[in-house]
């Protein structure tokens, strides 16, 4: 599975959902939970299923300027292909 | 601080429509007369998620068997938990499973017992097979996280492609090809269970190549049998560590063979508070941590890995809970379990002695039976 195309729509896979509220949400799956902070967290309340990967980069481009787009978009793409091996998210 | 449990196994009851040769449940199992009601499930339940309890468990036995099963996952979804059914998938049918996802069941975990129904059907001890295969398609579309759980030893090992082949025609996110453990009655029937060395190479190779090709389509979880490992499993994540278990009269445990050691004193839910049992039991604070350690543990590096192994496994294999898991290279005691791994090696009996054309043979092993009333 390569990574996600600007078009794709990533969202958390089946049987993974957040749980808890603000600081202390956390993200469940079959074998464990995430709590997730800074990027992680902005990324992934972002793959609501309809926003399309360029759309999420474009976001986290804006969110971290300081950064190089290219790494942020590079960034993105390899934590969304890490989790949806571990079938945590789909694109 | 002690900090809570992460997890908490349900052993909601140990009826069972199959009779595995290997299940984990003790050779004492709990009657259907002395399992816990419904409510004082669901006081469990609460209480575990206060404690900080992220996943439960629901498992046997066979939870199905519990007719009041929708009602457990209800409470337990409603408590904030998530709720995994590990499931023989006998008793599961579209009219069960859909209160069940509407109830907040977020995951099943189906299990199978070969990729042949006969032999798959002579290792459950009864028909069981071509059903699970047929439930597949309905779990896939009900919206859980869907695992395909295939327990593998030296019985269908030489059948591991084609049970991976099976697993990936029926669509699961995850796959587990779980090795079996040796307590209850697998620990009875070790011999005829335990993979040889040749069969334990093989398959980490042939997982190898499927994770490989399924990456983003099934991820496969597969772990060394600790038989032939260099070091021991963390059992558990560590004997009171994470996780606890509750066997179905209410009775608390650290891990599932637990009841096997001697000395132990075991508390119920049914006279304490979970709380205090994860803090104040003594079979909780037995081996909790490092002071019980002996050598070469208490100055190993890896102690805070590995937690020493299994404590039930000392017990079973070496006499001494309080021992090194004799399933670490570097345990006293380990010349036992090489002795072991020595005798199956050496044996001309074959793989698979799935009986062909009617012949039935029963002397191989011994199936778990049903408890009592």
């Amino acid at each position: 599975m390569p990574r996600p195309q600007d078009s794709s729509q990533p969202r958390l896979a089946a049987g993974c959902r957040w749980a808890g509220e603000g600081e202390k949400r956390i993200l469940l799956f079959p074998e464990g939970a995430l709590k997730l902070e800074g990027t992680g967290h902005a990324i992934l309340e972002r793959c609501d299923g309809q926003r399309s990967f360029r759309q999420i980069v474009d976001e986290l481009q804006v969110l971290y300027s300081a950064s190089e787009p290219e790494k942020v978009r590079s960034d993105v793409g390899g934590f969304l292909e890490r989790l949806q091996q571990k079938r945590v998210v789909d694109f | 601080m002690l900090p809570g449990p992460l997890a908490l196994i349900a052993e909601i009851t140990h009826r069972c429509p199959l009779h595995c040769v290997y299940c984990s449940n003790p050779l004492q199992m709990a009657a259907a007369s002395s399992e816990l009601t419904t409510e004082e499930w669901v006081g469990v339940f609460r209480q575990a998620s206060k404690l900080g309890v992220l996943h439960l468990h629901l498992t046997g036995g066979e939870p199905l068997a519990r007719t009041d099963l929708t009602q457990l996952v209800d409470a337990a979804h409603a408590a904030g938990l998530y709720t995994n059914l590990i499931t023989s998938g006998i008793g599961l049918s579209e009219s069960r499973l859909t209160p069940l996802v509407k109830a907040g069941l977020d995951h099943v975990q189906l299990s199978f017992q070969n990729s042949r129904e006969s032999s798959a059907d002579w290792i459950a001890g009864t028909r069981a097979h071509a059903l699970k295969v047929e439930l597949a398609p309905m779990i896939c579309r009900s919206g859980v996280a869907f695992t395909i759980n295939m327990v593998v030893h030296r019985q269908n090992l030489d059948h591991l492609e084609e049970m991976i082949a099976l697993a990936e025609s029926l669509h699961p996110d995850r796959l587990e090809i779980a090795h079996v453990q040796y307590y209850g009655w697998a620990f009875k029937n070790r011999d005829a269970l335990l993979p040889t060395r040749k069969q334990v190479n093989d398959s980490l190779r042939i997982v190898s190549v499927a994770q490989e090709r399924l990456a983003g389509r099934i991820h496969i979880e597969a772990v060394v049998p600790d038989y032939y490992a260099r070091y021991p499993k963390a059992c558990m994540g560590g004997w009171g560590r994470q996780q606890l278990i509750i066997d179905p009269a209410g009775k608390a445990l650290p891990c599932h063979a637990a009841g096997v050691i001697p000395g132990l004193r075991f508390d119920t839910v049914r006279e304490h508070s979970l709380e205090w049992i994860w803090q104040e039991s003594n079979a909780f604070q037995k081996f909790r941590g490092e002071r019980w350690m002996p050598e070469p543990c208490r100055s190993c590096d890896r102690r805070g890995m590995d937690f020493g192994g299994c404590r039930c496994q000392a017990f079973l294999v070496a006499g001494d809970a309080a021992s090194t898991d004799p399933a670490c290279s570097l345990a006293p005691k380990h010349p036992l379990i090489e002795e072991v791994v020595a005798r199956v090696n050496a044996s001309s009996d074959s793989a698979d002695n799935a009986p062909h054309g009617g012949e039935k043979i029963d002397s191989l092993w011994s199936y778990r039976p049903q408890p009592g009333q």
